[in-house]
């Protein structure tokens, strides 16, 4: 069985199909790009991956493991991480709790270590501010740390989200346009900084929307309309492909 | 400095007391040792609407669980170490079992929840004849609370309970203090802040908001352990929905989520009646809800994170030491 396999997932909400037998696998290791007009269905099929929406039909596999229907937090715990099209940080934490906050599901309190500090508390209280010290250098956000989530320019929220869901250690990162509202050489740095997680052994389903950021970094595109899949190939045969190309643009009234 | 700032203060609070003793001012040790008890109950409230953001209208449900427990405990004679246990574990126990089903409701539903179950709890306080004596209260003709006892020592002076509650504040400033800069409490803030994001950073959101739900009720029962024992009497009439807003008022106007604004808010809601009889006359004393309210909207409009809002610690952001350091980051829009 492969890495991660949805099969045959259907999400229906008041009679409206926003997800209709949709098969999607993720190779391990691999940048899934996943693409579509608005309204095809690419953000609720990443509230179904996460746990946020239970699948009306389907079954979801994660390392041979049935994920559908379980919490959302054992879903993360699991090592499936998200970013969002809207960002959510935690607004009134710094940059660095933010990024803690990441950790949970990574360590464990208990009561009495945390009230009587506790040499263990401490030298976990420890590890978490180092990684996410090396998390938010990694994302070059470390001299912003102490910084209030709300108070950051947007292209730096963006990088703070990927730092805060890179800290869960996920195996598969899930990015809902992390380039939305960036310019070009945001986006390109942001491409980058992608390009090189990828790298370090986590695979990445990326939903976006500027085709450049798509072609430049996708192993493979998956393109739903409606919320069905049209196609799945490589960025290249996608752009050639009639159906999406008709999803996209609409059918010449003379065809 | 912040350190004997601190220690300073403590120092006060132990001293001074002890010598206003004998004055005219001796009422003041009373006054001090009940905005103790609300410190208490707006501490553990705090950690519900301050840390976790959820609107709880009906806490005193829980002070009046630990006093009624307390009291009926004490009338059979049961050691008061003893009571403050089982009144601690009354109010918690019931907290979690109501926190459950309540907890899956949002914002202004479960403030309606916990609403209802404090009348509901008041109601049965007064009702409940053959536990609770009603409406007239606890104990009965015949029976006494004794004053608490602790190894051998009994309190029994206002001076006695000040020192003893003074001690459970700072226990509980301790308590909460610990939690805000924990694993834990960096949840519980980063569900106030947003519950889906924190349930897909891998918080358990429900699991948390119990723990958080059950503590404050430790404070609450406490809390109402010991006031059972100073006053020697409990009715129901100390429990209304006014007393669950007031601490609710205490929260807010401190500064939600902000320890030192708590105990603030706290002191405030105590004081501010005393203040107003002495200075306008007995007729004004319950003009206090106005105030309130007064304040309240002053509040919102001017100074939305009260009086002293919480500020999230800042730390330590040396540049990592080389053999943390990566080898490479991995992201560089600095050398382009």
């Amino acid at each position: 069985m492969g890495f991660l396999e949805a099969l045959s997932i259907s999400k229906v909400f008041g009679g409206v199909a926003a997800l209709d037998h949709v098969d999607l696998s993720i190779k391990e290791g691999e940048i899934l790009g996943l693409i579509g007009p608005n309204g095809a269905g690419k953000t609720t099929f990443f509230n179904v991956l996460t746990g946020l929406y239970k699948p009306d039909k389907g079954e979801i596999l994660f390392c041979d493991q049935r994920i559908d229907g379980l919490a959302p937090h054992e879903i993360s715990s699991l090592g499936i991480a998200r970013t969002f099209q809207n960002i959510r940080l935690f607004t009134h934490m710094t940059a660095m709790e933010n990024v803690m906050v990441g950790r949970h599901c990574r360590t464990q309190s208990e009561f009495f270590r945390t009230i009587f500090i506790t040499p263990s508390f401490r030298a976990q209280e420890q590890a978490i501010q180092k990684s996410a010290r090396e998390l938010l250098h990694d994302v070059g956000l470390l001299d912003r740390g102490n910084a209030l989530a709300k108070n950051l320019p947007y292209g730096e929220q963006r990088r703070l989200e990927i730092a805060r869901a890179l800290a869960l250690e996920p195996k598969l990162l899930l990015l809902d346009e992390p380039t939305a509202g960036m310019n070009p050489s945001e986006s390109e740095d942001l491409m980058r900084l992608i390009e090189r997680i990828q790298k370090r052994g986590i695979s990445i389903l990326l939903i976006e929307h500027q085709m450049r950021v798509v072609m430049n970094l996708c192993h493979r595109v998956i393109v739903l309309d409606y919320g069905a899949k049209i196609a799945d190939a490589t960025p290249a045969e996608v752009q050639k492909n009639p159906a999406v190309i008709e999803a996209y643009l609409g059918t010449s009234a003379h065809a | 400095m912040k350190k004997g700032a601190w220690f300073g203060g403590v120092a006060l609070l132990l001293v001074v007391p002890y010598f206003l003793q004998t004055t005219s001012f001796a009422f003041v040790i009373r006054l001090f040792g009940i905005a103790g008890l609300y410190m208490l109950l707006a501490l553990g409230l705090n950690l519900v609407i301050g840390f976790v953001g959820l609107l709880d209208l009906g806490f005193m449900a829980f002070y009046a669980i630990g006093a009624y427990t307390a009291a009926i405990l004490a009338i059979h004679h049961v050691p008061f170490v003893l009571c403050v246990l089982a009144a601690i574990l009354a109010s918690t126990a019931i907290r979690v079992i109501i926190g459950f089903p309540a907890l899956r409701l949002r914002g202004d539903y479960l403030a309606i929840v916990t609403l209802g179950f404090g009348e509901v709890v008041r109601l049965i306080l007064s009702n409940w004849d053959g536990l609770t004596n009603g409406p007239k209260g606890l104990p009965r003709v015949g029976e006494t609370i004794p004053p608490a006892s602790l190894f051998g020592f009994t309190f029994s002076t206002n001076l006695h309970y000040y020192y003893l509650i003074l001690v459970c504040v700072l226990g509980a400033i301790w308590i909460c203090e610990r939690l805000n800069h924990s694993r834990v409490g960096r949840a519980w803030v980063a569900i106030r802040e947003d519950e889906i994001a924190a349930e897909l950073m891998g918080v358990e959101v429900t699991k948390q908001k119990v723990v958080a739900f059950a503590l404050s009720a430790v404070f609450a029962g406490l809390a109402g352990a010991i006031f059972a024992h100073w006053e020697g009497f409990v009715t129901p009439e100390s429990f209304t929905f006014w007393e669950s807003v007031l601490l609710v008022c205490a929260v807010v106007l401190g500064g939600m989520g902000s320890i030192t604004g708590v105990i603030l808010g706290a002191l405030c809601i105590v004081m501010a009646p005393e203040i107003l009889r002495s200075a306008l006359g007995s007729s004004f004393a319950n003009a206090r809800y106005l105030l309130f309210g007064l304040s309240l909207i002053l509040m919102a409009i001017y100074r939305p994170q009260g009086i002293w809002p919480s500020r999230r610690r800042t730390l330590e952001l040396r540049p990592l030491e080389p053999e943390d350091a990566p080898q490479e980051t991995l992201y560089d829009a600095e050398q382009k």
